[in-house]
């Protein structure tokens, strides 16, 4: 690693290609994820790393992870006691397990799962050539560099895909775990497609959790909604502070499907998600929302990207951040509404809540329209804490740490309450409520 | 058990409460009248703690104890309590939970048990069927998108669980309908006791035909210009503040 720093981590692009040319010869991927890798590859070195004026990382630094000189996990340390450690209950049966970007039928346990839900490895499901093509063209279009080199270097994934008419009760937790490396920097490149077939319902809930720390887990996800269905999701990032956790979640809506996510995030030292949603055809529903607590020196950055690509969608998106000490988060959302998608309805509300003088958030609402019969909202608020609502806390006998959490708790309730999962609802508000007790103690 | 004496108190810089002096007893239920700005709302903050007011002379005495050096909170334990003008809204906070965490930090002062949600929910129960209350107001978040009347009933809620030594209402009669002014007023009669006592803030007469209060005082210009028992309410309402005038030192 250079001792000085340019602004711009131009140069950076040879440690990764380092690492590609030796996860070629070593991996030896079987076709078509070499093919994949390879045009993948070439997408990293067209997109590079992002200037500190790229406008899909305004407010992410990401030249100290650019500058990190990585090595894939090779030994993965993950065992059936650190997964018993984050399934929730309700999930024991229904837990599927991708450790260090490996999906393990060893550690999975999908027995509640009925049996049109089919979970396989995406070496599996690669044999079907509607599944390659979709891979293929995804990452021709790819334009997020950390998604390319994700694509760079995938051989294997999981898939998941719901048969028509499924209503599955339990809900499908997709557990990532990493295992991490004392003595130098892994990368992980977890990657799930799941398809979910026409008039079926399924929750997914996806976590983020590391063993150790000094890790970059890189996943990218995709979703594909056909007609009619419904998926309700949760994202959890639970990484230790110290790892790189970014995400690529990309979503597809067909007719009448709706899809709705929370996004929950505990922060780690550079936590990234990219959400890129296609409205693809007419009744398509997207919610979006997202909670973030972060103190110390954590950070937890969205960036948002809604297509309107078909008349009578609609999509709101409500994202809170909480930021103390010297935390930093950022929102930088768009809704871009196609010429005929006409009847488009958009909402679009950040709100902030700044707990000391050091910390940041940003918040870049924005929308481009490009058809005239639409309706579009998008706002975005920073404040403090209210002190008359404080006061009136107080002056019931509650402490000012006692109300200042349950106040702040109160904040993030409205989104936290959205959770369909009500196990992994009452975990989260455990783990916020002993973040900021543990704050204003 | 409450004595203020000469006690001046402001709101940024400006002297609004300029030398009051009072005192109750336990088991005794004062009244303090006043057109607006005569200084009712800053007393009451400023016997409650609230940040943005200050004492700017003066002592208040309250169970032995200093009460200007002890926080909200403090006082809070220590039995004031403050039935708002304006109760505020707090979205997300569950009624029911923010008032079980309000009673066990009192037992937690007091060295008692604290109570799990099931048993604290039987003296919910009880104290929300005292005030007229309906129960589906447990679940809502506290105070918000309440009628002016739910508010106040649960400011008075509050009050019965809380089971304050010295409970100062203020203007807890302003903004009800008659019916809620009845159901309001019958639930702090039935929480007066001898070991209680009450100060009733108000700009209206019309409590207190409801209320009975022992003594009567009148509030005018940041002083008490008159005191008596409880016909001078009436006289008030007669007559209107205007025939008072701050009384020469």
């Amino acid at each position: 690693m250079p001792t000085t720093l340019t602004d711009t981590p131009s140069g950076a692009e040879s440690l990764i290609l380092d690492l590609h040319g030796k996860y070629l010869e070593e991996a030896r991927p079987p076709e078509p994820f070499k093919g994949l890798n390879l045009a993948s590859v070439r997408r990293f070195e067209t997109l590079k790393f992002p200037h500190p004026k790229h406008d899909l990382f305004s407010f992410v630094n990401a030249k100290e992870l650019a500058w990190t000189r990585f090595q894939l996990q090779r030994d993965s340390r993950i065992g059936k006691d650190i997964v018993r450690d984050h399934v929730y209950p309700g999930c024991e049966k229904s837990v599927l397990v991708v450790a260090d970007g490996t999906f393990r039928p060893d550690l999975s346990d999908r027995s509640a799962l009925p049996s049109q839900v089919k979970v396989s490895s995406l070496r599996e499901a690669v044999a079907d050539p509607a599944i390659a093509r979709y891979l293929a063209e995804t990452i021709e279009s790819e334009n997020d560099v950390f998604a390319a080199i994700n694509g760079a270097f995938f051989s294997d994934g999981l898939y998941l895909e719901v048969e028509p008419a499924a209503l599955v009760e339990a809900p499908a937790l997709i557990l990532y775990i990493s295992s991490g490396s004392a003595s130098h920097p892994t990368m992980t490149v977890p990657r799930v497609l799941a398809k979910v077939g026409r008039h079926s319902e399924v929750k997914i809930v996806v976590k983020y959790a590391g063993a150790g720390g000094n890790y970059f887990v890189n996943s990218t996800q995709d979703f594909i909604l056909e007609e009619n269905s419904k998926v309700l999701y949760t994202h959890i990032q639970a990484d230790p502070f110290e790892s790189w956790s970014f995400a690529k979640d990309r979503v597809h809506l067909n007719r009448y499907s709706r899809f709705h996510g929370v996004n929950v995030y505990s922060g780690c030292k550079l936590a990234r998600r990219h959400h890129e949603v296609h409205l693809e055809d007419s009744g398509a529903e997207l919610k979006l929302d997202g909670v973030s607590v972060l103190t110390g020196r954590e950070q937890a950055h969205n960036l948002v990207r809604v297509h309107h690509e078909a008349p009578q969608c609609a999509s709101a998106q409500h994202f809170k951040n909480i930021v103390n000490e010297s935390s930093r988060s950022s929102f930088d959302g768009s809704v871009i509404v196609n010429k005929g998608a006409q009847l488009t309805n958009s909402d679009q509300l950040i709100n902030n809540l700044m707990l000391s003088d050091d910390a940041h958030a940003d918040s870049k609402p924005n929308l481009m329209i490009y058809a005239d019969d639409v309706k579009c909202t998008h706002g975005s608020t920073v404040g403090q804490l209210d002190e008359e609502q404080l006061f009136y806390l107080n002056s019931r006998g509650l402490s000012q740490g006692m109300a200042k959490s349950l106040l702040t708790r109160s904040f993030a309730e409205s989104i936290l309450g959205e959770i369909q999962v009500p196990a992994v609802a009452s975990d989260l508000r455990g783990i916020l409520s002993k973040k900021l007790e543990a704050d204003h103690a | 058990m409450l004595e203020i004496k000469d006690l001046h108190a402001g709101f940024e810089g400006t002297e609004i409460v300029k030398g009051i002096s009072l005192t109750v007893n336990k088991g005794e239920i004062h009244a303090i009248m006043g057109p607006n700005g005569s200084g009712k709302s800053t007393l009451s903050k400023i016997l409650a703690g609230h940040p943005s007011y200050e004492a700017m002379g003066g002592t208040v005495t309250f169970m032995g104890k200093d009460l200007l050096e002890l926080s909200p909170d403090q006082r809070a334990l220590e039995g004031i309590f403050l039935g708002f003008q304006y109760p505020v809204e707090v979205p997300g906070v569950n009624n029911a939970e923010f008032l079980r965490m309000a009673y066990n930090a009192k037992m937690a002062r007091q060295g008692k048990e604290e109570l799990d949600p099931l048993d604290f929910d039987d003296i919910l129960d009880e104290k929300m069927k005292l005030v007229g209350m309906d129960p589906k107001y447990k679940d809502r978040s506290l105070n918000e998108g309440f009628s002016g009347g739910e508010k106040k009933k649960n400011e008075i809620l509050q009050m019965a669980v809380l089971q304050p030594k010295l409970a100062i209402l203020d203007e807890t009669d302003s903004g009800l309908d008659i019916d809620a002014l009845r159901v309001v007023a019958n639930g702090v009669n039935k929480l007066v006791n001898q070991d209680n006592a009450i100060i009733l803030i108000t700009h209206y007469q019309r409590l207190l035909e409801y209320v009975k209060p022992h003594y009567v005082h009148v509030l005018s210009k940041g002083k008490i210009v008159k005191s008596g028992d409880k016909s001078l309410a009436l006289d008030l309402e007669a007559q209107g503040y205007d025939w008072l005038t701050p009384i020469p030192k």
